[in-house]
C-alpha cells in the first residue's frame, strides 16, 4: 500500500470513528455555526456604526471573515490532531507513536478529524461566497478561494505544530497556548492594516496567518497587487510547512519519554 | 441495631465543608499557574482584537452613543468579569461523568449542586487572582477611569458580580443537563460560550446593539453576568436602573437555581451513569 493510500485510508476510518456519535455531530455542527454567528454578530454590531473600517468596505471585511471560519474549518476537518498532542505526552502515547512505521507528524495531524468543523468550513464558505458576489470579483478569484484556504489551513496548522513543539521541548503536556495560533487566525476576520505594527508585522511576516487571508483581501478589494495576493499565500503556506516541520524534527530529538 | 450511615450533618458543618471545598479548589487551579497564567495571556491577546477593532472605529471620528472615554474601560472590566466567571463547572462535570466518578459527587453530604458550586466558587477565587494583573496594566493605560466611581459602585458592583457568579453557575447547570440528555460535550458548551459571547456585552455594551439583537439580549440572562457588574462598577448605572438591573439579576439568580435543583433530582433518577 502506497503512503498516500495508507494516510487516506486513515483519515476515513478515523472520520468514520467520529461520526459513529451523530447526535454529537449534529449539535456539534450546529454549534460552530452558533460560534460564526457569534463573530457575525460583532460584525454586524461594528458595521451598524460606520460605512467601512480601515478604509475597508462592509463587503471586503465580511471576505475576511468567511475566509477566516472556512480556514479554521479546514484545518479542523483534515489536521486536527495536533490538538491531541497533549493527551499523547501524558499517556505516554507519543512512544508507541514514534515506534510506527509512519511519519510521526502526518499520522498525528490526521488520526483526529474534527467532523464538527464542517459547520466553520460551510459557514466561511457561503459567507465567502455572498461577500465576493457583492463585490462583483472576476472569475479567477473563485478558482483561487480553494487555494488561498488550503495555504490558510497548511499556515494555521503548521503554527499549531510550532505550539505543538514547544509542548515537547519546555512547556509541557498543556493546550492552554495553541490558543494563541487560533487567536491570531481570529485576528484575521478584520484587516491588519487597522492593527498596531508590531501586529502587523507578526500576522503577515513571523507568523503569517493572515497572508492567505488578508493578501488576497487587499488584492479583491483593488488594493493591493495581484502577485502578492495569488502567489504570497503559496510562498508563506510552503515557508510554514517547512519550518514546522524541522522544528517537529528537532523537538522529537529532545523528546523525553513520559514517567508513568 | 447498629446505624449504617453517619448522622446528616448539620448547617455550620455544611458550611465549614462548601469554604473548605472552595479553597482546594481554588488552590488545585493555582497549583497550575503556569497553564492558567498562558491561558489568561492568550485570552487577553483575543481579547484585544475586539480592542483593537473598536480602536479603529473612534480613530475615525465616527459618531457612537457610548463615549470613547466611557467604553474602553467598560470593555476591560467586561473583560475581567468574565475572567473571574470563566467555571469549570461544565468541563470538570463531564470530565466526571466520562469516567464514572460522578458517582461519588452524587452522595455528596453537601448536596450535589452545592458540591458544584462550591468548586464554582473557588474556580472564581482563583481567577480573580489571574485576572489582578490585567487590571492593574489596564490601569496604567487607561487611567482612573478603570476604578470605581465611588466606594457605593464598588460595593454594589461587589454583589451584583456574586449575583453573576450565581446566573453563570444556574446556566452552566443547564448545560451540564443538556450533556447529559444529548451525550453531547463539547456542542453544548460551544454554544452556551457562543451565545455569551454575543449576548453578555463581552465585545460591546448592549446599547451598542442593532435591533434585533439588541432586544434579544435585553431579554436573555447573559448580559447580567458581564455587562451590569461591569457598568455597575464603574458607575455608568445610575438612578431606577440600579435597582432594577439588581432586581433582574435576584429574579434570574433564583429562577436558574431553583430550577438547577429540580434538574439536578430528575438526572439522579432518570439518567445512567456511565460505567467508566
Amino acid at each position: 500500500m502506497s503512503s498516500l493510500r495508507f494516510y487516506a485510508r486513515l483519515y476515513v476510518l478515523a472520520l468514520r470513528s467520529r461520526a459513529e456519535y451523530r447526535i454529537d455531530f449534529a449539535v456539534g455542527v450546529g454549534s460552530t455555526l452558533a460560534i460564526q454567528c457569534a463573530s457575525f454578530a460583532f460584525y454586524w454590531v461594528i458595521f451598524s456604526h460606520v460605512p467601512a473600517l480601515g478604509g475597508w468596505a462592509r463587503e471586503h471585511v465580511l471576505f475576511l471573515l468567511g475566509m477566516t471560519a472556512a480556514v479554521l474549518g479546514l484545518s479542523e476537518m483534515l489536521l486536527n490532531g495536533i490538538w491531541s498532542l497533549p493527551q499523547y505526552l501524558v499517556r505516554g502515547q507519543l512512544d508507541r507513536l514514534l515506534l510506527y512505521p509512519v511519519h510521526s507528524l502526518t499520522f498525528l495531524l490526521i488520526s483526529a478529524p474534527e467532523i464538527h468543523a464542517f459547520g466553520n468550513l460551510l459557514t466561511g464558505l457561503v459567507i465567502t461566497v455572498l461577500a465576493l458576489q457583492e463585490i462583483d470579483v472576476p472569475a479567477l478569484v473563485y478558482v483561487l478561494v480553494p487555494v488561498w484556504l488550503a495555504c490558510g489551513a497548511v499556515i494555521y496548522t503548521a503554527l499549531l505544530v510550532l505550539a505543538g513543539s514547544l509542548s515537547i521541548v519546555a512547556l509541557g503536556p498543556w493546550s492552554q497556548h495553541f490558543m494563541l495560533a487560533q487567536h491570531l487566525l481570529n485576528a484575521s476576520r478584520y484587516p491588519a492594516s487597522i492593527y498596531p505594527r508590531w501586529l502587523q508585522w507578526l500576522l503577515v511576516v513571523a507568523l503569517p496567518v493572515a497572508v492567505p487571508i488578508y493578501l488576497p483581501g487587499r488584492w479583491v478589494a483593488g488594493i493591493g497587487s495581484a502577485a502578492a495576493g495569488v502567489l504570497a499565500p503559496i510562498v508563506a503556506a510552503g515557508l510554514s510547512a517547512w519550518v514546522a516541520l524541522w522544528f517537529w524534527q528537532r523537538a522529537l530529538r529532545h523528546y523525553q519519554s513520559t514517567g508513568s | 441495631m447498629t446505624a449504617l450511615a453517619l448522622p446528616p450533618p448539620s448547617f455550620i458543618q455544611l458550611l465549614f465543608g462548601f469554604i473548605s471545598l472552595a479553597e482546594k479548589t481554588a488552590a488545585s487551579k493555582l497549583a497550575y499557574r503556569f497553564a492558567s497564567f498562558i491561558s489568561i495571556l492568550t485570552n487577553t491577546l483575543g481579547y484585544c482584537i475586539f480592542l483593537l477593532v473598536w480602536r479603529e472605529v473612534y480613530r475615525q471620528g465616527t459618531a457612537v452613543s457610548v463615549p470613547r472615554a466611557e467604553i474602553f474601560p467598560y470593555l476591560l472590566l467586561a473583560f475581567l468579569v468574565n475572567g473571574i466567571l470563566t467555571l469549570g463547572v461544565e468541563a470538570r462535570f463531564n470530565q466526571r461523568l466520562r469516567t464514572g466518578a460522578i458517582t461519588s459527587d452524587l452522595l455528596q453530604p453537601l448536596g450535589f449542586v452545592n458540591f458544584q458550586m462550591a468548586q464554582g466558587v473557588g474556580d472564581a477565587m482563583a481567577n480573580s487572582a489571574f485576572v489582578l494583573p490585567v487590571y492593574v496594566v489596564g490601569w496604567c493605560f487607561l487611567g482612573p477611569a478603570v476604578l470605581p466611581a465611588s466606594f457605593a459602585s464598588a460595593a454594589i458592583g461587589g454583589l451584583s458580580l456574586v449575583l453573576a457568579f450565581l446566573i453563570n453557575f444556574g446556566l452552566s447547570f443547564f448545560v451540564i443537563q443538556a450533556c447529559c440528555v444529548l451525550h453531547s460535550a463539547y456542542g453544548v458548551i460551544s454554544m452556551r460560550l457562543a451565545l455569551h459571547q454575543v449576548f453578555s456585552g463581552l465585545s460591546a455594551p448592549i446599547v451598542l446593539f442593532p435591533e434585533p439583537l439588541h432586544s434579544l439580549a435585553k431579554w436573555l440572562p447573559f448580559r447580567h453576568i458581564v455587562e451590569t457588574p461591569a457598568s455597575i462598577w464603574l458607575g455608568q448605572v445610575a438612578g431606577a436602573r440600579l435597582p432594577q438591573l439588581l432586581a433582574t439579576q435576584v429574579a434570574w439568580a433564583l429562577v436558574l437555581l431553583i430550577t438547577s435543583q429540580l434538574l439536578a433530582r430528575s438526572l439522579v433518577r432518570f439518567r445512567q451513569v456511565q460505567g467508566g
